[in-house]
């Protein structure tokens, strides 16, 4: 019985001192290392998996096989035309020869900073050599979009000729100038000039992006400026347009309740002259039967109209009174 | 009592064999502890021995070799995964809150005519190879970031701002889907982006969007003018169909009253006329009559003045109301 507990403890003791000496290493997936004896290499592992070395006077160092992320804080770069703009770039790299990259850089940090140096002067070196437009832009979309006019969704009651005309009075200077390169390409360019140095110290670039441009602060305020006399010009252009249709309108009312009244006293003439000339022919049809009593008759029935409204003084003279001084009517 | 009594009693003689026991079951329990897991049903489970990819498991209880001999690592793959930009959700739920916190590093843009602009954004994404997930990339999720953010910044960069805060809405949700799909899985990096959602895109917040929100305003004036000249026209227009048809109403009248005025003055005419033919002597007369009858007869106060009178002068005051004063100036133009 006892032997056995012997036999036991040994087997553990000697179990415990093996793996303390390492002679087995695990190495993750995602994972790739150097093995360092004296300072020297004498095995690079790349595959994941469970790894011998020599106990005790092996070292493994161990690099990330994945792909890194590298972000560089914004930097302020002028352009050709000497603008000033924010530029943030990340990069995405990779250490594929391990051995190589623990010869000239070592630790992770090394190589972060020696990616920040070629990066950052690959980027200073484009954008510097680029105008703005070329930074921001990466085709020439903007000029080839057909904008579909926002006028038209919002004043339904536009006809076409109105809606071109204020198209013209809104449309901002469309035609943008010729992107030649684009951001997709200075990127590229700026890969290709910093890839070239970084297989010296075993890491592949795989890529470099501008994540964002800003503009400096000074230069915003004055692009604000511009964005608010752009927008005020167009908040005009249509105040302006809606007073002129207004006063178009107005004019067309003047001119049609003038066209509407003027027929309507016209024809109101007309059947006035109509009316007169057809009574005019009535009387005269009636009188001509015998004009001399018409001239007796129209008098008498006029004195009779007129004659209650005057004052009278009147003398004996008249036809009337003729048998006022004798019977027999003088 | 004696001092032996002090220490515990153990329930069972301990003995090697005792021992051996013990060391045997804590083995057993080590091992059985350590070779089971749980994959939930929204995960895969990925199975490493000595750190090499083995195996993926499906959701449910898994066996893997004990000791970390097997290591696994479960990955949410069913999972619809959100990531915002250019603000933060504080809490969702019923009442989704969003942190007031503005991230403009990540929101503010530059349009392809060099304005300015805020977008918002989410993405959504699925990982849909797991063992890829793990061990391509490092900082997977900021990787994701990385990538949204430029392609999100190059589409917006390509466009005007007018374009970007209208019509391409649509376009850079779609191009910007299928180009941040295209750069990630060029990593390896195992996720389907599912969706690409632009949220708030406004002009900066202050005076230019105050600016913008009064072009709006125009248009609003814009209708609001016309529409004043619409609502005057139909206010007057109607009226003056009315008026015009007024006159002409009016002129019917007239002619209709004048007709008729002429045909019964002609009627009347004609029957005096036939009277009068068949005794012109004495109708004629009578006519005379009746008419200085009626012209002077109803009225008191005509003054009749003898034929014979010739210096009669008639001093008649042309005011009817000033009679008495009138008198008295006859009166004193006697005396003299």
């Amino acid at each position: 019985m006892n032997k056995l507990i012997t036999i036991l403890v040994v087997i553990a003791v000697v179990g415990v001192v093996f793996v303390m000496l390492g002679p087995l290493y695990i190495l993750d997936e995602g994972e790739q290392a150097v093995v360092v004896r004296f300072g020297e290499i004498v095995d690079s592992q790349r595959e994941a998996g469970l790894k011998l070395k020599t106990p005790v006077i092996d070292n493994v160092v161990r690099y990330p096989k994945r792909i890194q992320s590298w972000d560089g804080d914004p930097r302020r770069i002028p352009t050709e035309e000497n603008q000033f703009i924010w530029v943030d770039v990340t990069a995405r790299w990779q250490v594929t020869d391990p051995e190589l990259f623990y010869a000239s850089l070592t630790t992770m940090e090394a190589g972060y900073s020696r990616l920040d140096d070629v990066i950052e002067s690959s980027l200073r070196r484009v954008i510097t050599n680029n105008r703005l437009h070329e930074a921001v832009r990466d085709s020439n979309l903007i000029n080839e979009i057909d904008r579909t006019d926002p006028v038209e969704a919002d004043v339904e009651e536009l006809d076409e000729e109105g809606v071109e005309q204020i198209e013209e009075l809104i449309t901002v200077t469309s035609q943008q100038r010729e992107v030649r390169r684009g951001r997709q390409e200075l990127s590229a360019e700026m890969l290709s000039s910093a890839a070239e140095v970084t297989p010296d110290f075993g890491v592949e670039l795989h890529d470099t992006v501008i994540r964002q441009i800003r503009y400096s602060d000074d230069l915003t305020e004055s692009v604000y400026d511009r964005m608010v006399s752009e927008r005020n010009r167009i908040a005009q252009a249509y105040r302006s347009y809606g007073e002129g249709r207004k006063e178009e309108i107005l004019g067309e009312l003047e001119n049609e309740r003038q066209q509407i009244i003027s027929s309507a006293e016209r024809e109101a003439q007309e059947i006035r002259g109509g009316a007169d000339a057809e009574a005019a022919q009535i009387y005269s049809d009636a009188y001509q039967q015998d004009p001399e009593f018409f001239e007796f008759w129209r008098a008498i029935s006029s004195y009779e109209d007129t004659l209650p409204r005057f004052r009278k003084t009147l003398t004996t003279d008249m036809d009337y009174f003729d048998f006022l001084y004798s019977e027999d009517g003088q | 009592m004696s001092e032996k009594d002090v220490t515990p009693r153990l329930p069972f003689k301990l003995n090697p064999r005792m021992i051996i026991i013990i060391v045997i079951v804590a083995l057993i329990i080590g091992v059985v502890m350590s070779s089971f897991f749980i994959v939930d049903q929204t995960e895969e489970g990925v199975v490493l021995r000595f750190g090499e990819y083995h195996r993926t498991v499906p959701p449910g209880l898994n066996f893997k070799l004990p000791f970390t001999i097997e290591q696994n690592r479960n990955v949410p793959t069913q999972v619809i995964q959100n990531m915002a930009f250019g603000f933060r959700v504080e809490e969702a739920g019923v009442n989704t809150r969003q942190s007031d916190v503005d991230y403009p590093e990540e929101s503010i843009m530059l349009t392809g005519d060099l304005n300015i602009v805020d977008v918002e954004w989410i993405i959504q994404y699925r990982i849909t190879e797991p063992v890829n997930w793990l061990f391509n990339v490092e900082n997977q999720e900021k990787t994701i970031r990385d990538i949204s953010q430029s392609v999100i910044n190059r589409l917006v960069g390509d466009r005007a701002i007018i374009d970007v805060i209208g019509a391409e809405r649509a376009t850079i949700e779609a191009d910007g889907r299928e180009e941040m799909n295209e750069t990630l899985d060029s990593y390896g990096l195992g996720i389907n982006i599912t969706q690409v959602r632009l949220q708030n895109i406004v002009p900066p917040a202050g005076r230019v969007q105050d600016a913008f929100e009064d072009v709006n305003k125009a248009v609003q004036d814009l209708n609001r003018l016309i529409n004043e000249g619409r609502e005057q026209y139909n206010q007057e227009i109607p009226r003056a169909d009315g008026r015009g048809e007024r006159i002409v109403q009016e002129a019917r009248g007239y002619a209709a009253e004048r007709v008729n005025r002429a045909e019964g003055d002609a009627s009347r005419f004609d029957q005096v006329l036939t009277e009068y033919q068949a005794d012109p002597g004495t109708t004629r007369t009578r006519l005379y009559y009746e008419m200085v009858e009626s012209a002077f007869g109803e009225e008191e106060g005509s003054e009749l003045v003898d034929r014979n009178l010739d210096n009669f002068l008639p001093l008649l005051n042309m005011r009817r109301d000033g009679a008495t004063e009138a008198t008295g100036q006859n009166q004193g133009g006697g005396s003299q």
